[in-house]
């Protein structure tokens, strides 16, 4: 059955190495989410975070793919009930249509800050799971979303379990 | 010492044992080919026509030594002109290392005179690649470039080396090579579990393929297949594997095996997958394939376990150390009852051939004239086409490495490169190069090497004068429209090596053959025999793509 799985990855931080992951994606036509990528926090290492939709054979093969890349030092998927995840967003609303009061209703349920008002726009930075960041992006396009930027995710396992151990 | 990035090179290739190296020179490797000329006495450069002829050349020399081929080529067109050859390595995972030099690095990335991005390039199709932008770290990407192609499965692994990283000085020190490492990640309970489905098997099945050759597991698999006492059936890649005149060895499987593989395949209750891969040509149906059996799967490579066909039983390792580990863990065994039914198969697997005819030789006839007078050490090349399959089909393998052919890149034009460095790695042996009029046509101008380096190579140019695989597919499936498969060429094949300076022979027919073929083989030269066949002989029996054994065609007009 398809579902969304998280990977981390612990890459050698060498030029092309972004490319030898993605272009893994379209050869072996893995269907990606999100790929975020970010220091690890260990000299030389970078962290990847990517999500898949993919049953779970597919995303046993997107790990051993993965393992073949001489740059990729550890590739795991980071179990959904076991794992954090969070993602960052900024949005843009249009205030045109609506009060900004009514924004911030809904807005603040979602523990969005505002960060820049415009004449007539206001944007909000909010950051949470995937899941709900995409809630909040659902209630607000009724206003009208002017522009938005996401982040991608960033998952870590919870517990003292590390993708380097 | 001090040594320029050049000689470092040579010192790097002297290291990991290389004496032999295939190439074409370019403004970009001048330096490299100048410490060459330096080091001649210990490293052999065979010059090609071609980059891509030295690429296959690199290629046919690893397939016959298991030592790693080395091929080096300019900058940009140079680079580009390997990457057939890389492409053709990667797909039957055969160690390479390609090393390209780039323009300096102070006219990088401005789109220089033959300056072309090839690690870009050739990403997908190589283990790994590097671009070395410092002397410095030179030398031990040489090291790790051998290391990383020839350990787990093997592939190519390209090197690009700007201009003025191979002029420049650093301090160089020998090192010993570190041996690849195989790692072992199938455990104890594995073998148990799956020895336990071997020993309760039936109807039991060895599926091989190409892993045999590249881990020389062949004596770990006689002696396994012997002691469960199971029929074994080959993919093209696994040929020489397993000796083809022993009792349990049943033919090649898939797309032009035999009907007894197909049967066999589709009725055994275990399948056990040594070094294979399920590509589309042996199991043309993913679901349907060994739909009755637990399968099992031995390999190096971990992204092969349930890549195609889902896997009972994984087992993870270097093939000697599984197969001996299982071969110790099974019960002797007699599987005689199945291996009869499996002969009995057998006997409806013959096609009928075309009829004899004075304007027209066999291609069978051909190929089993050519067996006679080969011993079980001699090399066999292929193109790619019918006259590849057809050799698969009738040529009697007995030993790894006596085989060098396209199989998953099925590239044309791959022969005689491929030829020319197996004649050069076994100058004792005698190599032989089936090729079809279409492919020969592709690089056949590596003619001139073969001349040049007085490689006695025996060319059988299979000619029927049309793209015969095509063409068979064509009168199949798209109503015999034959669309750019009926070339009307003229070239006169004997002319034509002549032109090159090598001898040319014919054979019209088969009655023709075997004095003919006796001519070529006595002497030490090298020779093309233009082998005229019938436009209308077709590659029996043919499971059509995405079917299995029960839609085989085993009769064409």
């Amino acid at each position: 059955m398809e579902h969304k799985q998280i990977i981390g990855l612990l890459v050698h931080n060498h030029p092309g190495v972004l490319l030898r992951v993605t272009s893994l994606f379209t050869r072996r036509g893995f269907n990606i989410d999100s790929l975020t990528v970010s220091p690890a926090g260990i000299d030389g290492y970078s962290r990847m975070t990517i999500r898949i939709n993919g049953d779970d054979a597919q995303a046993e093969q997107f790990i051993n793919q993965m393992m073949k890349i001489i740059d990729v030092k550890k590739a795991e998927i980071l179990p959904d009930d076991d794992s954090v995840a969070s993602e960052l967003i900024l949005i843009k609303i249009s205030t045109q249509n609506r009060s900004e009061n009514d924004i911030l209703s809904i807005t603040s349920s979602y523990h969005a800050s505002v960060v820049n008002i415009g004449e007539n726009s206001i944007t909000f930075r909010a950051s949470g799971t995937p899941e709900k960041i995409d809630e909040l992006v659902e209630e607000v396009s009724p206003f009208g979303i002017l522009e938005m930027a996401r982040t991608g995710i960033a998952s870590l396992e919870k517990g003292d379990k590390c993708l380097n151990s | 010492m001090q040594l320029t990035g050049s000689e470092i090179i040579a010192e790097c290739l002297l290291e990991q044992g290389v004496d032999t190296v295939f190439g074409y020179p370019g403004g970009a490797v001048l330096n490299i080919y100048d410490a060459l000329y330096k080091y001649s006495d210990k490293i052999t450069h065979i010059l090609s026509s071609h980059e891509q002829g030295a690429s296959h050349a690199a290629d046919g020399y690893a397939r016959t030594t298991g030592k790693c081929g080395v091929v080096i080529a300019t900058s940009g067109p140079g680079a580009t002109n390997l990457v057939t050859g890389i492409a053709t390595a990667y797909m039957d995972s055969i160690p390479m290392v390609a090393i390209t030099g780039n323009v300096s690095n102070d006219l990088l990335a401005r789109d220089s005179f033959q300056e072309v991005d090839i690690c870009g390039i050739t990403m997908p199709i190589t283990k790994h690649n590097f671009i070395v932008k410092d002397v410095k770290d030179l030398a031990n990407v040489i090291r790790k470039a051998f290391r990383i192609a020839m350990s787990g499965r093997k592939g190519p692994v390209l090197i690009d080396i700007p201009k003025d990283v191979t002029g420049a000085k650093y301090e160089y020190t020998a090192q010993t090579p570190e041996l690849p490492v195989n790692e072992l990640i199938a455990e104890e309970v594995d073998f148990e579990a799956a020895a336990q489905a071997i020993n309760q098997a039936q109807r039991p099945l060895i599926y091989m393929g190409g892993g045999v050759v590249s881990a020389d597991a062949e004596q770990e698999l006689l002696a396994f297949a012997e002691k469960i006492d199971c029929p074994v059936a080959t993919s093209i890649m696994g040929l020489g594997g397993f000796p083809s005149s022993h009792r349990l060895f049943i033919g090649t499987i898939g797309m032009h095996g035999g009907y007894e593989t197909g049967k066999a395949t589709d009725n055994a209750d275990l399948i056990i997958t040594v070094g294979a891969r399920f590509s589309d040509r042996v199991a043309g149906d993913r679901e349907k394939f060994g739909k009755d059996a637990v399968i099992i799967q031995l390999d190096i490579d971990k992204a092969e376990i349930n890549k195609n066909v889902k896997i009972n039983y994984p087992m993870i390792g270097d093939l000697k150390d599984t197969l001996s580990r299982l071969t110790q863990k099974t019960e002797k065994a007699a599987h005689t009852e199945w291996i009869e039914t499996v002969a009995e198969w057998s006997k409806n697997s013959s096609v009928t051939e075309t009829p004899d005819s004075e304007q027209y030789a066999h291609p069978y006839h051909i190929i089993e004239e050519v067996r006679k007078l080969t011993s079980d050490d001699d090399i066999i090349v292929t193109d790619v086409g019918q006259h590849q399959m057809w050799v698969s089909q009738k040529y009697r393998f007995e030993k790894p490495r006596t085989w060098c052919t396209s199989g998953g890149l099925g590239t044309m034009g791959y022969g005689l490169g491929a030829a020319i460095g197996s004649a050069v790695a076994h100058p004792e042996k005698r190599v032989v190069l089936f090729t079809g009029d279409g492919s020969f046509h592709m690089n056949l101008n590596e003619l001139a090497t073969v001349c040049s380096y007085h490689l006695p190579i025996v060319v059988v140019v299979l000619n029927n004068t049309v793209l015969g695989m095509v063409r068979q597919w064509q009168k199949l499936f798209y109503g015999r429209r034959f669309s750019q498969t009926d070339p009307h060429r003229k070239t006169d094949f004997c002319e034509l090596a002549k032109a090159f300076g090598v001898r040319g022979l014919r054979i019209q027919n088969d009655s023709q053959a075997e004095n003919v073929l006796k001519e070529a083989f006595a002497s030490k030269e090298p020779v093309v025999i233009d082998c005229m066949i019938s436009p209308d002989e077709n590659v029996l029996p043919m499971i059509p793509p995405g079917k299995t054994v029960d839609d085989m065609i085993t009769e064409m007009e």
